[in-house]
């Protein structure tokens, strides 16, 4: 299985599994463990008499983390076959579609600063979500046409609802 | 004596002021809006009421519907709390019309202090310093020039009308004046409809310094040392300590001289603050003052062992002040770190949302003010701070590794907070050596958003390597069905389950 951390690329395997007892290798490196998965998203790993504890925060995919050990935080990317395809296709589609305008996290429509129809330039505001006391603006990244305007001012949104389609 | 106080927020400031009054023995009533019916502070009150519609203006800034809350529960008393009514001349005014105590200052006291001008003119005719300026306002060019000669560059020309950095121009040198001059008035008459400016000396990074002061109905009022707010980004308080690094017993003993001085030329009565600008020599400057309870008042109770809140009830209790001004002794060092629903990794965008897993820090010297739990849904309405994690030891050093520790056992997940920020302050050199001033975010913001990670190959590395893939193995196992209606209610629990508990 390939696996990131940062900018670091390796291999890694179980090479075997009996209850707690893992034995996993990293590229070369063979590591004998005694691995719990703890209530809260901890994982307890003693290796050498050593005790770690990582704390697993995995992303929506399920494949990205950030696993935070004491006062450290590393930035890991599980890459099995789904990824990799998923990456070869990406490589295929020559650039980035953005037919969508989405808010990341749930707040409520400030304002609509398009109307359908228009032609927006690249770097373009298009819409304002006010969410905690802060407004956001969102961009439109490359030049396009408003499509179709799904929400107006005052609405709640959901995070990633689409809020404008582009063309 | 006051029987039963309505507690006029929401959150963590609700919920401090609900403890102390549950020690006192005071009953207590909460106010929330429809968004707010799980959040904690509802459940923790002896009483609650809803008070409107989620947005604040129609919940939490209604006046009679908190009136009327009170009047309903017979409650003697409001505590505002900070933010939305706590600095209102009007909400005090009217508490006392229907005869319920309002736990804070005179509405004459918050009106002298809440406006920039007149407060300015206060604190010098009590002999407070503020920063050198222009008393008058600036008519012509000409003025303009000769006042900026006498104060010496830099110097700020603000509109008289100002706020939120409109009608603000710093001059830095003689030939900007005439520049500035048209363009604040210009601004200033386009956004204010008033075009009258005048000049301030310019501080260039000033540490932000404020003295906590009490005082109490007979003109009683100490103060209760400083706390050292200078780490800020965009004029918000992230992170603050108490005492300063910076502070000599002699600039203390000065300063707090100065905050009561100021405090009793509107004879102030209750909790309030002081807030001060000071310069590398330290000269100090009367900024504003804050006629409530602050965000960061915990470190001030750590430090000197005081529960201002119980200060507070007692002074509207009609009782002199408990303490005197020898009695006020620092003990130790306190930290607050503001923990927020924000993305400090993608421009501090707000993450509202559910959170998911909640481990909060305990152990000696550790204090949490929140009002999260694990299944919350913070809401997008209201502020993004969740809580304040406050520590205490007996040096600062001691302090910042204590700090340190709960920021990494600080736990959440579901939303994204600033918690790896403010690890990271924690490690900043500035911050560690105590010699920093309002230029310290930006000074150190490469340090402080390093989000690209080098890699390290060591065993830490791997270790956290391995964590991950393990948990991705054993997700892929669990969400592969094995009988439709088998499914785990909690993985990690089931885990726990099967791996940890059998002994």
């Amino acid at each position: 299985m390939e696996i990131h951390i940062g900018d670091r690329i390796t291999n890694v395997e179980l090479v075997s599994k009996d209850d707690n007892k893992v034995v996993i290798s990293i590229d070369d490196k063979v590591y004998d463990l005694d691995v719990v998965m703890a209530e809260n998203g901890v994982c307890s790993i003693l290796h050498n008499g050593k005790s770690f504890n990582a704390e697993l925060k995995r992303s929506e995919s399920g494949k990205s983390y950030i696993v935070n050990t004491l006062f450290n935080t590393f930035p890991v990317n599980i890459v099995d076959s789904q990824a990799k395809y998923l990456r070869n296709r990406k490589k295929d589609d020559s650039d980035e579609q953005q037919d969508r305008i989405f808010s990341p996290m749930p707040g409520k429509v400030a304002k609509v600063l398009v109307n359908e129809g228009d032609s927006v330039e690249a770097g373009q505001s298009v819409i304002l979500i006010e969410a905690m006391k802060m407004q956001s603006e969102y961009k439109v990244k490359k030049d396009c046409k408003i499509k179709k305007i799904l929400v107006q001012q005052g609405d709640t949104i959901d995070g990633d609802q689409t809020l404008i389609t582009l063309e | 004596m006051i029987k039963k106080i309505l507690v006029a927020n929401r959150g963590e400031i609700a919920i401090r002021v609900m403890r102390s009054c549950k020690e006192m023995g005071i009953s207590t009533v909460a106010v929330y809006s429809e968004a707010d019916r799980t959040s904690r502070h509802v459940f923790y009150a002896d009483e609650a009421c809803c008070i409107g519609p989620a947005p604040s203006k129609e919940s939490y800034l209604v006046i009679d519907n908190i009136i009327a809350a009170a009047k309903h529960f017979d409650a003697d008393a409001i505590h505002p709390g900070y933010g939305f009514l706590s600095e209102s001349a009007e909400f005090a005014r009217r508490c006392a019309e229907e005869n319920i105590i309002f736990i804070g200052p005179s509405p004459e006291a918050m009106i002298a202090m809440g406006d920039k001008i007149s407060a300015r003119e206060t604190m010098i005719a009590a002999g407070v310093p503020v920063v050198p300026g222009s008393q008058e306002d600036l008519q012509t060019l000409e003025r303009v020039k000769e006042v900026a000669e006498e104060i010496g560059l830099p110097v700020m020309l603000k509109a008289t009308a100002g706020g939120g950095g409109k009608g603000m121009r710093l001059i830095r040198h003689k030939n900007e004046i005439e520049d500035a001059y048209n363009t604040a008035r210009s601004e200033a008459l386009a956004s204010f409809g008033n075009d009258i400016v005048y000049i301030e000396k310019f501080v260039k990074n000033p540490h932000h310094i404020e003295f906590q002061i009490l005082g109490d109905n007979f003109g009683n009022v100490i103060h209760l040392c400083e706390r050292e707010c200078s780490v800020q980004r965009r004029n918000q308080k992230i992170v603050e300590e108490s005492p300063s690094p910076m502070m000599t017993p002699a600039l203390r003993a000065k300063m707090g001289e100065a905050a009561v001085q100021a405090a009793k030329a509107v004879s102030y009565s209750g909790a309030g603050t002081i807030e001060f600008l000071v310069d590398d020599h330290q000269n100090f400057y009367f900024l504003e003052m804050n006629t409530r309870l602050q965000v960061e008042h915990p470190i001030t109770e750590e430090v000197l062992g005081v529960d201002l809140v119980k200060e507070q009830i007692n002074i509207a209790n009609n009782l002199t002040l408990r303490l005197r001004q020898e009695d006020v002794v620092q003990r130790g060092h306190a930290i607050e770190c503001r923990i927020c629903a924000e993305d400090s990794d993608n421009n501090f965008m707000p993450s509202p949302g559910i959170i998911k897993q909640l481990t909060e820090p305990l152990g000696i010297g550790t204090r949490v003010d929140n009002y999260v739990y694990e299944g919350y849904e913070i809401p997008m309405h209201y502020d993004p701070m969740m809580g304040k994690l406050i520590v205490w030891a007996v040096t600062r050093a001691y302090a910042i590794k204590r700090m340190r520790r709960v920021l990494y056992e600080y736990k959440i997940t579901g939303i994204k907070t600033n918690i790896n920020y403010l690890r990271r302050i924690m490690d900043t050199n500035d911050f560690l050596r105590g010699k920093y001033d309002t230029g310290f975010i930006e000074k150190n913001s490469d340090f402080l958003l390093k989000s690209t990670y080098e890699s390290t190959k060591d065993e830490t590395e791997d270790i956290a390597i391995i964590a991950a893939y393990m948990d991705y193995i054993l997700n892929l196992e669990e969400n592969t069905p094995k009988t439709a209606d088998n499914r785990p209610v909690s993985r990690w629990r089931e885990f726990g389950k099967r791996n940890v508990l059998r002994i």
